[in-house]
């Protein structure tokens, strides 16, 4: 089970970082674009469309590896301070009474929405003869899919939490505040760090 | 059997008085058979905002929690009109929303700061950074807690991550103030109010977000965050000097031995050749030179001692230029377009003294790109410029006051000028300035209008990926000298930092902008559920049958901010609750440009207010055990203070926020 529930980790994962590098495209043709208008005098018309494509595409199909990691911003109030199995439980019901309506809801718009786009071959009307926008519709099925794919998994992992009382694990990946990779960036070791409480206590009766 | 704690007991009992009115209020009997009347379907709107606020509280991911009830009450909104199309125009707006967040021109500048704010954290200059400043503050009262809220000021305004910001300064700076003998409460609220700082000071993703719930330009936001901004930073170093003066004990002054800046060995045999800077150089240059110190070395320093004295004949080089320019050229944008040419061309001279600092080649090649890119704003100055040719008018008094001042300052800078001092700046110049010029480019192409704040936030994204690439590439060069390793190793060490680099900032870029963007999506339907339901109506009546003076409004609002910024975060404030308070400021003659700006402000407290306050969690994790959480607390309460006589200020005086969008835009 803990296999099969890693592999569509591994998935999202790999869809979501591989779309990641759309913010390096992005940020390249951009500055690209920048330069191009400014010092060679030459804009390209559909510039802006593809700026749109490209952050459109990174954060929607990113949806799933958010999710996976638990990046999805969570009122952390009082959730922090439940037990596993209570944790587990309210997921469980909000993944059911929330999660599946709201994106299989999307999913299935969002299949229509992009057929009907890819019927018509639809051109972005940004500019004259803007380039072809079905791909990019087609981002919202795909990305809603994998989302809702993910949201099957993290409902396995609550039962799974509620059986045995612990959350099941999850596999690594970067952090934005990775304390133990700052402290080594900094050559800063746990021991210095204790030895200040000389300073700390200095003057004070223990 | 299960113990609850105070929290949660609190918890749930603001749950149970929200959950007992819905379920009383609640028209079941019309809701089952769907004879919704009108005020039924307001009742339920506003219902349905009592409801989010205690699923939010339950702790499930906001975004589905908003895309779940949004389905939901949408379709119930139109089923109450034709139960036959409800389901098929539910999945209509809800796809059309999502499409618009896809293609909101606006949030596009959210992913592309991020990568820049991750790209600058990487570069891994905080500690130069930090040492420069403290050396350069070394003779101020409190200097080390100046040096640590300058440091997380401009740190924190360029990356805009509070974590890293606190988690790096409590590793760096707080170790440091607490072996200087500094008091551990005022180390402690220094390190967290300076960390929040990149919150409120532009370019912030805050301001972005913001600016696309309300429909406010997030240009005119920018110009105008930017004073209120500094203002608070200012604010802080005020009260940090005045109490080190005030009660030295707290902040015990550095020993003369800690103030002195080491110089390097050539920097010591040229000191001894000659007390004067300028004087030994020239001479040095011009006879036969020092003993022991390579010529190179010599030019090299006399060239760094030049270069505020460039930097100050450029000033009143452009002074020059726009006093004497026809009087349509001399408005005030192209004013600040000077002062922005002016930063690239600093940039350039700056960076170009950084490789010869470093002897590298590959750099070079590296180092072509980012000067093409700065001259982009640059060049189209100089095509502006032609027209201006036609007929200079004679110089005005500006020029004149920029010429005396300039020259004043030339004077006082070398008079003050000494070897200590120019160990000092070249330091800076390695640390402070990079990372000031990327900030001042990055706004000032914004807010002169010369790129939208997208296109500046990818050049500044640009920026990041050369800054991060130049500094591991320095870093791995001084490691050479004990690894011994070849120049060509330290080139494909750098390169594989640099792509693991990319990699990391991309895939966490990544994932906050698909939190804070699929947050977009859910509210794009629960808003429009709620304008459905005709919630918005009945919260205007009410509050208009309040009969409320603007200040009242005003006060009532940022409060109701303020506290729900204990349970929520920012971005849930924002996305879910500014739609509501923006309908309402037209009612009260509020310009929701100035309401964002408080907003702001307000929200910023929200990260240093106990309970919840993010940054004193960040510090207690690297600060050494028996420094308490009740400590760092106490610590930031008068920097707390400090933020609420800001907002006090900002409210009296609308002008700190709104002279500068005024000066540019003629708000």
């Amino acid at each position: 089970m803990q296999k099969t529930l890693l592999f569509v980790d591994r998935v999202s994962t790999w869809v979501g970082q591989a779309f990641s590098f759309c913010i390096v495209l992005l940020t390249l043709h951009v500055s690209w674009e920048v330069f191009s208008r400014y010092a060679l005098d030459n804009p390209r018309a559909w510039a802006f469309d593809g700026m749109i494509m490209l952050y459109g595409t990174l954060f929607m199909m990113a949806g799933a590896y958010t999710l996976s990691k638990n990046g999805h911003v969570r009122g952390d109030v009082l959730y922090g301070f439940f037990e596993p199995r209570t944790q587990a439980t309210i997921d469980l019901i909000l993944y059911i009474v929330f999660f599946i309506p709201g994106v299989f809801a999307l999913t299935y718009a969002g299949y229509y929405y992009a057929a009907d786009s890819w019927r018509i071959l639809e051109t972005s009307n940004i500019t004259a003869e803007g380039p072809p926008i079905y791909p990019f519709k087609t981002v919202i099925p795909f990305a809603g899919g994998i989302l809702f794919l993910q949201g099957i998994v993290e409902i396995i992992r609550c039962v799974i939490c509620l059986k045995q009382g612990s959350w099941p694990s999850r596999e690594q990946d970067v952090e934005e505040v990775d304390v133990e990779k700052l402290k080594e960036e900094l050559h800063v070791k746990d021991e210095d760090i204790e030895k200040l409480d000389v300073y700390v206590t200095k003057g004070k009766p223990q | 059997m299960i113990k609850l704690r105070r929290e949660q007991w609190f918890g749930f009992t603001i749950m149970a008085l929200i959950v007992i009115p819905v379920v009383a209020l609640t028209p079941w009997s019309n809701l089952l058979d769907a004879h919704l009347s009108k005020d039924d379907l307001g009742v339920l709107g506003l219902l349905m905002l009592a409801l989010i606020v205690v699923a939010i509280m339950l702790g499930f991911p906001t975004a589905f929690t908003l895309m779940g009830m949004g389905v939901f009450f949408a379709w119930l909104a139109y089923r109450s009109v034709n139960p036959k199309l409800a389901v098929n125009q539910v999945l209509d707006l809800f796809v059309q929303r999502t499409y618009g967040v896809m293609s909101n021109d606006v949030l596009i500048a959210i992913p592309l700061f991020l990568f820049m704010g991750y790209l600058v954290e990487r570069a891994q200059l905080i500690d130069r950074l930090f040492k420069s400043l403290h050396l350069a503050t070394a003779r101020v009262p409190g200097s080390l807690a100046v040096a640590t809220i300058v440091t997380c000021a401009i740190f924190a305004t360029a990356t805009g991550i509070v974590g890293a910001v606190v988690t790096l300064m409590g590793l760096l700076a707080f170790p440091a103030m607490l072996k200087a003998g500094y008091n551990v409460k005022v180390s402690a609220g220094a390190v967290t109010a300076g960390g929040c700082l990149g919150i409120l000071i532009p370019p912030s993703v805050l301001l972005i977000v913001y600016g696309a719930t309300a429909g406010v330009s997030v240009v005119q936001l920018y110009a105008g965050a930017f004073l209120p901004g500094f203002m608070l930073a200012f604010l802080y170093i005020g009260y940090v000097i005045v109490l080190a003066k005030w009660k030295p004990d707290l902040m015990p002054p550095l020993s003369a031995e800690e103030q002195r800046v080491p110089l390097p060995e050539r920097l010591q045999a040229l000191a001894a050749a000659g007390s004067g800077v300028l004087a030994t150089l020239s001479r040095a240059l011009a006879g036969r030179g020092v003993p022991g110190v390579p010529r190179r070395t010599v030019l090299m320093q006399f060239f760094v001692t030049l270069l505020p004295a460039l930097a100050i004949v450029a000033v009143i080089g452009t002074a020059y230029r726009l006093s004497t320019a026809p009087e349509a050229q001399a408005s005030a944008g192209s004013l600040v377009e000077a002062g922005g040419a002016l930063a690239a061309d600093t940039g350039e001279t700056e960076q170009s003294g950084l490789i010869g600092a470093e002897p590298a080649e590959p750099e070079q090649a590296q180092q072509a790109a980012p000067v093409e890119e700065q001259r982009a704003p640059a060049s189209e100055k100089t095509e502006a410029a032609p027209e201006a040719k036609a007929e200079r008018v004679p110089a005005g008094p500006f020029f004149y006051a920029v010429l005396a001042i300039g020259l004043a300052a030339l004077l006082l800078i070398y008079w003050l000028w000494n070897w200590e001092r120019l160990e000092v700046f070249k330091l800076l110049l390695t640390s402070f300035f990079p990372l000031a010029l990327l900030i001042l480019a990055v706004l000032g192409s914004i807010v002169v209008g010369l790129a939208t704040p997208a296109e500046a936030a990818a050049v500044g994204a640009f920026g990041g990926f050369i800054l991060a690439g130049i500094y591991r590439f320095i870093a791995h060069w001084r490691e050479r000298a004990q690894s011994g390793a070849s120049s060509g190793e330290v080139i494909s060490r750098t390169l594989k930092e640099f792509v693991r680099i990319i990699k990391e900032s991309s895939f966490l870029t990544a994932k906050t902008s698909a939190m804070v963007c699929w947050l977009f999506v859910g509210s794009g339907i629960f808003s429009a559920a709620f304008a459905l339901l005709g919630g918005q109506e009945l919260i205007e009546k009410w509050v208009l049958s309040l009969n409320m003076t603007p200040l009242q409004f005003m006060i009532l609002a940022q409060f109701i901010i303020f506290i729900l910024g204990w349970p929520l975060e920012w971005t849930e404030i924002i996305i879910i609750f500014m739609p509501i308070f923006i309908p309402l400021l037209p009612h009260f003659n509020i310009d929701p440009l100035f309401f964002g700006l408080l907003v702001a402000l307000n929200l910023q407290t929200a990260f240093l207010s106990p309970p919840v306050a993010m940054a004193a969690f960040y510090l207690k994790g690297v600060s050494p055990p028996h420094v308490t959480l009740n400590q760092i607390f106490a610590g930031m309460m008068p920097f707390m203070g400090i933020q609420i006589i800001a907002l006090v200020l900002l409210y009296t005086f609308p002008q700190i926020g709104l002279w500068l969008p005024s000066v540019f835009y003629g708000k």
